[in-house]
């Protein structure tokens, strides 16, 4: 039992139970119904941060790139399935597997500048996308836009926005799954060992150019797979959305929340996305300062929590052990 | 190819330069099997530049470099790439510890394990059974290797924040973890003190005598060189010197100059 309680799988399944009963909550009048569309949305873009602390929290790579690639994606899906007719499912295969092919490509260019250029490459490859998005309107609908519906899952399946939910968390605890597996075994080790010493992971034998790939690839990957989400539960794609503002919102969601943690990017997503949302739109003054707040967030935890909001859990833990031990005296 | 005949590592006429600068100069060694071996200088002799040419770290201009892999073969170590080389059974430390500091010691061990992994990144990300089975394996290998450098208590605490004697464990763990055939080692007493060098004399012989593994030590450190190297190759601006039991060394002429810094008659 007690191996159960402590088994860090069961744990992500238990969070995705939890968030499972939130359409339930809105239906029992508990939350307004948009909540369900925020959450989702911020279950949607945690994904995409997941994928970005790939890069950048294990392998120390660094992109502003995540919002291009997650456009892409969206706008491919809703092409193939609006225009083309394609099912779902091998739309969402081609609309993640196109764009990863195109983060390779820059992963290849990541062999050959670091730091603060290949921030500058990723965005400009990310500009060039949301230009396109702007240009080639028979594919995108140009400025006014592209809609897609909800999903159609196995062609018989047809989800509204509850179903959407449900299948945006499931498809979130299994990317989250997957990451955690794959960041504590041998790829997640080898890009610990790639961002902290070049040298020293090329005598163990890592290759960097396989593993500077792969971790482009499963940023992009994951970012893809957020945007044809995105765009088959909110309905719409515009070029206005994926902009560098989206990018710097997924830098700031891991930053804040927790670099090389998954828990701490669903949190970061949260901060960032959702309680500008649910709460401070209630309050007049602070609608407008959403953007203001993350800058003045980014500071403060960098400052107080450099490794993230995540580990005031087990600050807050370590906190009450103590004080009920010391009652206990 | 040449069969290396008792050898581990042969190293035949090594030259590099940067620019106009000889780093390393028609040099020759060999190492044997089941030897430690000690590689010494003045500083800027190309002690480093050596053995960063051995692993690939550079590619020397000129020589060959044959070295007898843990497959038995004799293998060319210039036709190898850098992240190649552990896998034929050559590991290196590093002067200044380079571990993960936000990773836990056993994990820091493991990545010595890199290439011993068989499983694919689909069954790692699913967990598949074969994953796991090798994961359980070479973690308890691991475990067993730091039970060895009498470390295997602190296999699950972070890296960062431990005493920089335990970090020298734990990178010489991580490079036994490869099961090696030769290590070089790269001035493994830096930073220790006496006791702590005393202790690492003892390790690297039993490293020798238990493992089986040959040990190629650069080091500054007279004392440990003396006290463990059964033979030494002194080297003085990218040139060989001599080679010998640490008492041949000791004695020779050319050394003496060398490190002395008397001037050579006949140079000037």
């Amino acid at each position: 039992m007690k191996k159960l309680i402590k088994n860090p799988h069961l744990h992500f399944i238990f969070l995705g139970l939890l968030l499972m009963i939130v359409p339930k909550l809105a239906e029992m009048g508990l939350f307004k119904v948009s909540y369900v569309t925020t959450l989702g949305g911020t279950f949607i873009l945690a994904i995409a941060a997941l994928g970005l602390n790939i890069l950048l929290g294990f392998s120390g790579l660094v992109s502003l790139g995540t919002a291009g690639f997650m456009g892409l994606a969206a706008y491919l899906s809703a092409y193939f399935t609006v225009d083309l007719g394609l099912s779902f499912e091998l739309s969402l295969i081609l609309a993640v597997v196109i764009p990863t092919i195109v983060g390779i490509l820059v992963g290849l260019v990541s062999l050959k500048i670091e730091g603060i250029y290949l921030a500058i490459a990723t965005l400009a490859v990310s500009e060039i996308l949301r230009k396109t998005f702007e240009e080639f309107d028979f594919f995108t609908g140009g400025f006014s836009g592209k809609t897609a519906s909800y999903p159609t899952l196995l062609g018989t399946y047809e989800l509204d926005r509850a179903g959407m939910y449900y299948f945006v968390v499931t498809v979130l605890i299994i990317v989250m799954l997957i990451t955690y597996n794959m960041m504590n075994g041998r790829l997640g080790r080898a890009l610990n060992a790639m961002r902290g010493s070049e040298a020293a992971s090329q005598a163990m034998g890592v290759n960097l150019l396989n593993h500077r790939l792969i971790a482009f690839a499963l940023a992009t990957m994951y970012a893809s797979i957020a945007g044809v989400l995105y765009v088959h539960f909110i309905k719409y794609s515009y070029p206005s959305i994926w902009t560098l503002k989206l990018s710097l919102d997924f830098l700031a969601m891991i930053v804040i929340g927790g670099l090389r943690s998954i828990y701490g990017t669903l949190l970061g997503a949260f901060i960032v996305f959702a309680v500008p949302d649910l709460f401070l739109k209630q309050i007049p003054f602070f609608s407008e300062m959403s953007y203001v707040l993350n800058g003045v967030l980014i500071i403060l935890v960098i400052i107080f929590y450099p490794n993230g909001l995540i580990n005031m859990f087990a600050d807050i833990k370590r906190l009450f052990n103590k004080l009920s031990k010391g009652e206990g005296k | 190819m040449e069969n290396l005949n008792g050898l581990v590592l042969k190293v035949d006429a090594l030259s590099i330069a940067f620019g106009g600068l000889k780093a390393v100069d028609n040099l020759s060694f060999d190492i044997k099997e089941n030897e430690v071996f000690g590689l010494i200088g003045p500083n800027g002799a190309g002690k480093t530049t050596a053995f960063n040419c051995i692993t690939q770290f550079y590619k020397p201009n000129s020589g060959t470099l044959l070295f007898k892999g843990r497959d038995e073969q004799v293998h060319d170590l210039q036709k190898k790439k850098v992240h190649e080389i552990i896998k034929l059974g050559l590991v290196r430390t590093f002067q200044n510890v380079e571990l993960i500091r936000e990773l836990s010691v056993i994990d820091n061990v493991l990545i010595g394990a890199h290439v011993d992994f068989k499983s694919t990144i689909i069954d790692q990300a699913f967990r598949l059974p074969r994953a796991r089975r090798e994961e359980k394996a070479l973690r308890k290998e691991a475990l067993r290797i730091l039970g060895v450098l009498g470390i295997e208590d602190r296999a699950l605490l972070p890296a960062g924040g431990q005493p920089y004697g335990v970090l020298k464990k734990v990178e010489f763990a991580r490079a036994l973890m490869s099961n090696p055939r030769l290590i070089i080692l790269d001035e493994p007493a830096a930073g220790l003190n006496d006791s702590e060098t005393i202790e690492l004399a003892k390790l690297i012989r039993k490293l020798r005598d238990e493992l089986g593994c040959s040990i190629l030590l650069v080091e500054h450190d007279m004392r440990l060189v003396m006290d463990v190297c059964d033979r030494i190759c002194a080297i003085s601006f990218g040139k060989f010197l001599a080679v010998g039991t640490p008492k041949e060394i000791k004695e020779n002429k050319d050394v003496q100059i060398a490190y002395l810094g008397i001037e050579v008659e006949a140079n000037a």
